[in-house]
């Protein structure tokens, strides 16, 4: 999961504008990674060094891995266990920042090492994801929105990030979530769970988005915004919230109702204190997520 | 291959009936589906049609899936009553079997598990 937060880190430290990030987002599926981003990132060469065999690159036909194995930057050896890397998302999201010209090899550079230590990351693959690590990002990504934290509104949060995961891609990026005493909505599904901990969900699309969003979870290719793409939309958040009820009651013993879903009405939402709004990147648009959760 | 069998389907998704209805029309089986949207329905068009089978989602409008199978138990102690919900709570499971349910169909769908479960009630292959 950490690779989904790095487009929001790198929003937090102000290397990217949201636009740019949205841009490389959409971008990154057709972005295939570069040796020299891996060589960095696998600290076997430096920004400037990278930046060397690329300008290199443009004055003679050969390859980047030729060059820098000329320059006695890398091994043969290590070109070969560089193409074997399975890249992370992030990486490739990165490399697509720098190929717009929003960043610069240097940056990302610093970017990697910034994150990966901020989250005690080590190995590339991210395939050693610790749940406790995952908690402490989440926590970490209200504690920076200035959001209170609570037990059952991270573990909301993580089932909610691997459930989009599970069910509709890890292509997104997480925006940093805010309050708001106002929203306007688009097609907005709104589900409550009621019992010792109260929640209120909406997730909100506009309909371009949501075709798309219906075609992922349900594996269908949808063209119009129809009562299956609406319905698509209600079983996502039914879903998810229904596992979040089973998680509740496997691991606390905690008995909540689960309301049907209903289709927001209004067409502007007047929204209490304890709401907070979470955007979320995907190439295909942005979704809201809202969230209202009160302990009783 | 049988007779056509009914089968009711009560789901407040249009996108879970759909599901489930492709899903058992893959089966070898001749059916014609009857379908509601809330528990109430479940229970009208249940004691209208008598089907051979009834899927009942768990959370639904106006009256929920266990209710709906334990009126529709009352009317009918031989009903064969599925639960299709992403909610498996131990509680929740235990009061569908309470209720009277005869099995369980965990949502998102597998073709798998609902071949087997139309397979196991109604025959077919």
């Amino acid at each position: 999961m950490f690779s989904q937060f790095f487009g929001s880190y790198l929003l937090r430290k102000e290397v990217i504008t949201s636009e740019q990030l949205a841009e490389a987002i959409s971008k990154v599926s057709e972005t295939h990674i570069k040796l020299g981003t891996l060589a960095i990132h696998s600290g076997y060469m430096v920004a400037s060094e990278v930046d060397e065999v690329c300008y290199l690159q443009s004055r003679e036909d050969k390859r980047f891995g030729e060059i820098a194995i000329e320059r006695g930057y890398l091994t043969e050896d290590q070109v070969k266990e560089l193409l074997k890397i399975q890249t992370p998302y992030y990486l490739l999201l990165g490399q697509c920042l720098v190929d717009m010209g929003a960043i610069t090899n240097t940056d990302l550079q610093d970017c990697t090492i910034g994150y990966e230590s901020e989250n005690e990351l080590i190995d590339i693959d991210l395939s050693n994801e610790s749940t406790d690590k995952i908690r402490q990002l989440i926590e970490r990504f209200f504690v920076i929105a200035e959001i209170p934290v609570s037990e059952y509104s991270v573990m909301y949060m993580e089932l909610l990030f691997n459930n989009l995961i599970r069910f509709i891609g890890d292509d997104f990026t997480p925006l940093t979530p805010f309050p708001c005493a106002e929203y306007p909505t688009n097609y907005c599904v709104t589900q409550e769970i009621n019992g010792e901990v109260n929640c209120k969900s909406r997730i909100d699309m506009p309909r371009d988005v949501a075709i798309e969003f219906a075609s992922r979870f349900i594996n269908e290719d949808f063209e119009t915004f129809d009562d299956y793409v609406q319905a698509s939309i209600e079983d996502f958040m039914n879903l998810h919230n229904g596992l979040f009820v089973v998680n509740m009651s496997n691991s606390f013993s905690i008995e909540l109702n689960l309301q049907p879903p209903a289709i927001e009405t209004e067409d502007v939402l007047q929204l209490s204190e304890a709401t907070f709004i979470l955007p979320i990147i995907y190439p295909f648009g942005t979704i809201h997520i809202l969230i209202s959760l009160v302990d009783a | 291959m049988g007779s056509t069998k009914k089968i009711l389907i009560c789901d407040d998704s249009i996108m879970a009936r759909k599901q489930l209805k492709d899903s058992i029309s893959q089966c070898d089986i001749d059916v014609e589906f009857i379908e509601g949207n809330n528990g109430q329905d479940a229970v009208d068009l249940y004691k209208a049609n008598q089907p051979d089978m009834v899927f009942l989602d768990i959370v639904m409008p106006i009256k929920d899936g266990a209710t709906a199978a334990r009126e529709i138990r009352e009317f009918d102690n031989n009903a064969i009553v599925v639960m299709a919900s992403s909610i498996g709570t131990q509680q929740q499971l235990k009061n569908a079997i309470e209720a009277g349910a005869k099995d369980f169909i965990q949502k998102p769908l597998d073709f798998a598990q609902v071949k087997k479960i139309i397979k196991a009630h109604l025959g077919g292959e």
